[in-house]
């Protein structure tokens, strides 16, 4: 005891300079590791189709990443750590993006994976994904088998399922009064899951408010040439085309009518004629006016985030507001949700995303976004038509930026 | 009633296009016996070629077939010089399946890189109107003025062959190369003038092409199998039978795409190949090889 007494007293200067040392020091090491984890940027794998078929969407689909990446960081990035991408190539094969993912978290160890383009890819991808317990957010994969995985882990970032993308034609034209509506109606459309469903949906609505179907054929992806087809459609005279179209087809049959000189009172396709970059240089600039085709985002969308990505698109990658992809947006906007939940929750990681995103609802560039326990998404595409050469909103009537052209001007 | 007729003015007319296409195809198998599986992809090239003298220098696109054409030619000859003629005579038929496989792939991947994979469509003044013939039958400029350069290019084509001495000393490698050798003929160089002049149909046809359709460097596949029956129905190394087929091809398609449905557009015509190469398996205007059965 002594000693230890004797010790004590010897020694409690010493102890006090040392405490007072040992304190600085933890101090010091306790800062310079906070300061270590808040500089520990947050990396978000992504493969993505840069090369091979999708090379086109998937480019642009990057593009929309690495603009939010830019956005994020300018302004401190998540919670403090800086955002960093890591992409990969998968060539646009599905065995490649399994490859990929596997590698980006078991490897690399990413914090955070996305999606990449098409549900042909997401869906191996999205399998990975839900095998290692990542919230696997995707904005180019909303195909029927997407969701039939189940998996609950997935979300969607688009206003609704592919297939629903008709229903709001549906609704247009089913909101005017009987005698504006069409009587009869052809549903030409191409075999191809994200294609035929949406016009049958159509369809099966349009029978049963009474428009009586005049023609309704599917042909197959390979056909080379749709003008006779189009003339069957042209003999029957229909009021309103409802065509499940995907890019090509869509081209297609445009061209065709023209040259067929038949000309319906309403046009819907379900894709290809809503993209701005693309549909008019493909069918002639002056033949798209009146045409309807659904959309998630238009370029002078007011919906959050979207006038400063257009901004901020233009002044990265150039061009004009017209040529922007929608893939682009899309990818912008699933980020956009990453940046949300860590506002709201503090926190940033895959469990917490998962369990965020099941509940409430978030507001992107896109609209205001929720899904169900699969990824399905609730909200409703937009109606879009083509009006003196630019796309716009036309339907619902809350968020349409002008009124529908009633009956579709003649081919010039 | 109409629909029909209208299916089968369509048919005809994108069958001349296609017979042109084929034409090519078939007289390289006649010279070479190779069957070359990059003729779709030259004629994709053409057409993406015709796109950029289009937008780049506004030149007419039938205007540009007198520019694609012997530049094709060229690449034709350039094209049997790097890769075919190094073949091994003794597995030279066998093996050109595969180099002209890979020559096709290559030709994709060059487009790909050059053009990247979006659609591309050449729209002009003319591209996309059409008149009306009698009971208010549609006729498109663009599909009428490629039938009739296709068939203009054809009777060229034949002419060449029939009356010329290049033509005739094509017609002899074709029947009998030994002989041909023996009687003075430069074999190896009338076989590369050969699948020069097979490649330089593509041309034309690539410029019609781009015109009647939205294309990508990936289109050929399509083509090159719709190609390939038409060569097989019309006979190998026949271009008579390459014109028959290809109009009937069209003609087929055409009208059962109208009359039944589209889902059996294209089987139709499979169904009329298997028909003729059960009772002519030498194809419609082919022959049988000596000692054949």
């Amino acid at each position: 005891m002594k000693d230890n007494r004797l010790l004590s007293r010897h020694f409690k200067p010493i102890s006090l300079v040392a405490g007072a040392c040992a304190a600085a020091l933890a101090l010091t090491v306790t800062g310079a590791t906070s300061s270590v984890a808040a500089a520990k940027p947050l990396v978000i794998g992504v493969s993505l189709s840069l090369t091979g078929d999708f090379a086109d969407p998937g480019n642009a689909v990057k593009k929309g990443y690495q603009l939010w990446v830019t956005h994020v960081n300018a302004k401190g990035g998540i919670l403090g750590r800086k955002v960093t991408l890591k992409i990969v190539d998968d060539l646009s094969s599905p065995t490649q993006v399994v490859t990929n993912y596997t590698n980006l978290i078991t490897r690399d160890k990413v914090d955070l994976v996305v999606g990449p383009f098409s549900s042909l890819l997401t869906v191996p991808a999205s399998q990975v994904a839900n095998r290692y317990k990542y919230a696997f957010i995707e904005s180019a994969g909303g195909g029927p088998k997407v969701f039939a995985q189940n998996l609950t882990n997935l979300f969607f970032v688009q206003p609704g399922p592919i297939v629903k993308q008709g229903d709001v034609f549906a609704d247009y034209i089913l909101s005017l009064p009987a005698a504006q509506r069409p009587k009869t109606a052809a549903y030409p459309s191409l075999d191809d899951p994200f294609a035929q469903p949406v016009a049958d949906t159509v369809r099966v609505r349009f029978e049963k408010a009474g428009i009586t179907t005049v023609y309704n054929e599917i042909y197959p992806a390979e056909t080379p040439d749709l003008t006779p087809i189009m003339a069957a459609v042209a003999a029957t005279k229909p009021d309103v085309i409802v065509s499940g179209t995907q890019s090509l087809d869509a081209y297609q049959q445009v061209k065709a009518l023209i040259q067929l000189k038949y000309n319906p009172k309403f046009l819907y396709m379900s894709n290809g004629a809503n993209s701005p970059s693309e549909f008019p240089s493909k069918v002639g600039a002056a033949n798209v006016n009146g045409i309807f085709s659904s959309g998630d985002w238009f370029t002078t969308s007011t919906a959050p985030g979207s006038q400063t990505f257009v901004k901020e698109y233009l002044a990265k990658f150039g061009g004009t507001a017209a040529l922007i992809d929608n893939s682009s947006a899309e990818a912008y906007a699933a980020g956009q949700l990453i940046e949300l939940i860590a506002q709201r929750t503090g926190k940033i990681d895959n469990a917490t995303i998962i369990k965020s995103l099941h509940s409430g609802t978030w507001p992107t560039l896109l609209g205001t976004l929720s899904w169900d326990k699969y990824g399905v998404p609730q909200s409703q595409y937009l109606l879009v038509q083509w009006q003196n050469g630019a796309l716009k909103s036309v339907f619902p009537t809350a968020v349409a930026q002008a009124k529908p052209i009633l009956a579709k001007p003649v081919w010039p | 009633m109409h629909v029909l007729i209208q299916g089968l003015i369509m048919g005809v007319l994108t069958g001349g296009v296609y017979a042109l296409m084929a034409s090519g195809q078939t007289l390289i198998f006649g010279v070479m016996k190779v069957v070359n599986l990059a003729q779709g992809a030259f004629v994709i090239a053409s057409a993406y070629l015709t796109f950029s003298l289009f937008t780049q220098f506004g030149i007419d696109p039938f205007v540009s077939i007198l520019i694609t054409t012997p530049l094709m030619f060229g690449i034709g000859m350039l094209a049997h010089w790097v890769f075919l003629r190094p073949l091994r005579k003794e597995d030279a038929v066998e093996l050109s399946i595969l180099v002209t496989f890979a020559l096709a792939l290559l030709v994709e991947g060059l487009l790909s890189v050059t053009y990247r994979t979006t659609y591309r469509s050449i729209n002009n003044t003319y591209s996309n109107k059409a008149f009306l013939l009698g009971d208010g039958f549609s006729i498109p400029y663009v599909r009428l003025y490629g039938f009739f350069i296709s068939i203009a290019l054809l009777l060229v084509l034949y002419f060449v062959l029939q009356k010329t001495k290049f033509g005739r000393a094509i017609r002899a490698t074709v029947q009998n190369p030994q002989s041909a050798t023996l009687l003075g003929v430069d074999s190896t160089r009338v076989k590369a003038y050969g699948f020069g002049l097979g490649i330089a149909t593509s041309a034309a046809s690539g410029s019609i092409f781009g015109l009647l359709y939205p294309f990508n460097s990936g289109s050929h596949y399509d083509l090159i199998s719709r190609l390939l029956s038409v060569v097989i129905l019309g006979g190998l190394g026949s271009i008579g039978g390459a014109v028959f087929a290809g109009i009937l091809i069209g003609v087929v398609s055409s009208v059962a795409a109208v009359v039944w449905s589209p889902t059996w557009s294209e089987m139709t015509f499979f169904i009329v190949l298997l028909l003729v190469l059960l009772f002519r398996p030498q194809g419609m205007f082919g022959r049988l090889e000596r000692g054949a059965a």
